[in-house]
């Protein structure tokens, strides 16, 4: 996040776009990853343990920001589930859509979803699944919460609702120090 | 100010939506002493209710009602029940627009003459001329309050960041940018603030500096005590006597109960799925093929715009969001020009999308995820872009049409909605993608993303004017060929798309017309 300038010191653009072809992007996502490996009480009672990380991890590849915390991607997953514990449809929707993913994993690297190591390999099983209704449910949510979210706009340098503060027109909607006034 | 009219009353005009057209056209009418009835199918909303959000605001306003988007174009697959961005709401489009306010071109009104007859399409000269337009643009400038005319003497907006990054990489290639004509306040002006650049004006404009039916015309009409506004009133049908003159509207009110509103004269102007939509529905004995449709054209040559986004990331802020959603339009290539080899011309209109639309819009479908995708949201604030905004060829083919079986939440066959690209709608893009990477690589874009078309909010043809009877729907004034006292008042009118945004056009036209519909009142011809 360019934004991102407090908490995290944000890598430049060049070296993150170099780090996300590297190698070292996997292991750099698969060191966030084990963060996820304890799952939420929620998620466990309602899809069990390995649905719930299983859902997590997925969550990070649909839309990778190695610099959002997991919190960010378990807020969104997280009344999903819940939901889950409710509705029996959305609850096998769920079931069976990690255990298509499980199944595509297999097929593909002879291990489950979570197990396999690149983020690269993880996408060419997402990407078999893209048009399930599992894939879509998942990555609209995603969306919603991750940049529909209020709370990481500035991480992501954007202002959201301006007109209580008087909009922009004192606060800098001329402001730029990189191209000459035209 | 709250006038009622009684059903019966068979004096009345009857206007079907409230926007661009049908507000315009109310206050007009009234200002004249015109009585009218304003049918608008969505609810009335309050400046409260406008918040500075963009899903909530599509929520909330966007005409959402079930439509089908057909045909091999890539907009069937990533939007396939949303062929049209626009409201369901008392001011109907002019809600959501951005305010660019910009005349047709000369040549626009004459493109078959221009470029003779074009393969795969169905161009037709307007029958009306820029010469006999311009005194009415001037009076929809002065209406509206457009800023940067000598109309209004208001000045431009001052230059945003988004403005500036732009306009240097044009400077660059040697292409012409200019401050965009909106018509946004830059000054008090008629009751409304100076605009605060808070960069919402689609989601509507929260203190109203930006010209909208919604707060402006239809109050004003309201106000003569000459117009009754029936909020929640979709039409179901447009009746006719024997002789084929019209004779009222049959709609279902808020409650859902059917009424007949009698009238002397009806004007359509619900923009240009729902306005044909209404004349076909409206088939009778007497006109077999819906109300207008000798020619057969209802309904066809669907056209939006030519577009798509083209967003480039830099290493630095450009925070676009801080603008007015046009701050200015690159105009280089708004010409026509085959040498390119397109015929028409496009503007690349300078606009932001906020966050959550940008994840939407950028790589949308069901393709729209992964690392690539979210490596550019994170560089949201530094990225800067634009619309592309072309003239679209009109296709017969191109064309609003009724569901054979499916119906409506009024019982009315749904509007199944069939758009594809002519190939000089390909060329023309393909063309304003390369164009738009050398002015962005001009200032040293990092990147480069093109965005494919998302739903048109700009959407004409399907009810088009023509000089003669058999290749259009209505007349130089916006009557029908046919049915005298049936006129269509918004965009559905356009012969051809243009380049520029219509609304402005919408408004002279309805302006224009307004003039004519008092004479001809007058003088007992309808």
């Amino acid at each position: 996040m360019n934004k991102n300038k407090t908490a995290v010191p944000s890598p430049n653009l060049s070296r993150r776009r170099f780090l996300a072809r590297s190698t070292v992007a996997a292991v750099g996502a698969g060191a966030l990853g084990s963060a996820l490996l304890s799952p939420a009480a929620w998620a466990a009672s309602a899809i069990g343990d390995h649905a719930s990380t299983t859902l997590l991890r997925m969550a990070r590849d649909v839309f990778p920001h190695d610099s959002l915390e997991d919190k960010y991607y378990a807020q969104v997953m997280s009344p999903l589930a819940e939901q889950a514990a409710k509705d029996s449809d959305l609850q096998t929707l769920l079931k069976d859509g990690v255990a298509a993913l499980d199944e595509q994993a297999k097929k593909r690297f002879g291990k489950v979803y979570l197990e396999v190591a690149t983020e690269a390999d993880r996408v060419t099983i997402l990407k078999a699944l893209q048009d399930s209704p599992f894939f879509q449910k998942i990555k609209g949510d995603l969306m919603m919460g991750i940049y529909n979210n209020q709370e990481l706009w500035p991480r992501f340098g954007y202002g959201g609702s301006a007109w209580e503060k008087g909009g922009y027109v004192n606060r800098g909607f001329d402001e730029n120090d990189w191209i000459e006034g035209v | 100010m709250t006038t009622t009219f009684d059903l019966n009353d068979d004096s009345l005009v009857v206007i079907i939506g409230s926007g661009a057209g049908g507000g315009t056209l109310a206050n007009e009418l009234a200002q004249k002493g015109i009585k009218s009835v304003v049918l608008e199918a969505g609810k009335r909303f309050k400046m409260d209710d406008i918040e500075n959000d963009e899903w909530k605001m599509f929520g909330k306003i966007s005409w959402l009602d079930k439509r089908y988007v057909e045909g091999p174009a890539r907009l069937a697959k990533d939007f396939p029940n949303l062929p049209a961005w626009i409201v369901k709401g008392v001011g109907g489009a002019t809600v959501h627009w951005a305010g660019v306010a910009m005349r047709f071109q000369e040549h626009e009104f004459k493109m078959k003459t221009l470029n003779g007859v074009i393969p795969g399409a169905n161009v037709l000269d307007w029958p009306v001329t820029l010469k006999e337009m311009e005194p009415y643009y001037v009076k929809a400038e002065l209406k509206m309050g457009v800023c940067g005319t000598e109309a209004t003497g208001m000045p431009y907006h001052r230059k945003s960041s988004h403005y500036q990054v732009v306009a240097e990489g044009a400077k660059r290639i040697g292409a012409n940018c200019e401050q965009a004509k909106l018509a946004i306040n830059t000054e008090v002006r008629d009751g409304r603030p100076a605009c605060q650049v808070a960069g919402f004006c689609m989601q509507g404009c929260k203190i109203g500096a930006k010209w909208s039916t919604m707060y402006t015309e239809i109050p004003k009409a309201e106000a003569t005590g000459n117009v009754e506004v029936r909020p929640q009133s979709m039409v179901l049908r447009i009746e006719h006597d024997k002789t084929g003159k019209v004779t009222g509207v049959l709609y279902a009110d808020k409650d859902g109960n059917q009424q007949l509103q009698k009238a002397r004269l009806v004007a359509v102007a619900g923009n240009s799925i729902e306005s044909p939509r209404m004349l076909l529905n409206s088939a009778s004995s007497l006109f077999p093929d819906g109300l207008a449709n000798g020619s057969g054209q209802v309904g066809q040559n669907y056209m939006t715009h030519t577009t798509g986004g083209v967003y480039a990331e830099f290493e630095k802020p450009v925070h676009m969001y801080k603008s007015t959603v046009v701050p200015g339009i690159v105009k280089e290539w708004q010409n026509n020009d085959p040498s390119r080899g397109h015929v028409a011309g496009y503007e690349l209109e300078i606009l932001h999308l906020g966050l959550p639309f940008m994840s939407a819009f950028m790589k949308p479908g069901k393709g729209g995820w992964g690392r690539e995708l979210a490596d550019s949201l994170a560089n949201y604030d530094n990225m800067a872009g634009f619309w592309i905004c072309g003239e679209d060829m009109a296709v017969e083919s191109n064309n609003i049409t009724l569901h054979p079986t499916e119906k409506d939440q009024y019982g009315l066959p749904v509007p199944v909605v069939y758009k594809t690209d002519h190939i000089n709608d390909t060329r023309m893009r393909n063309h304003a993608y390369d164009r738009s990477k050398e002015l962005f690589d001009s200032i040293g874009a990092l990147k480069v993303n093109n965005l494919p078309p998302y739903p048109a909010s700009h959407n004409m043809g399907t009810n088009r004017m023509s000089e003669h009877a058999r290749d259009g729907v209505v007349n130089r004034w916006g009557q029908s060929h046919e049915i005298s006292n049936l006129f269509v008042s918004d965009g559905s009118q356009f012969t051809s798309s243009g380049t520029e945004n219509p609304t402005l056009t919408i408004v002279a036209l309805a302006i224009r017309q307004a003039d004519y519909i008092a004479e001809q009142m007058k003088k007992q011809l309808i």
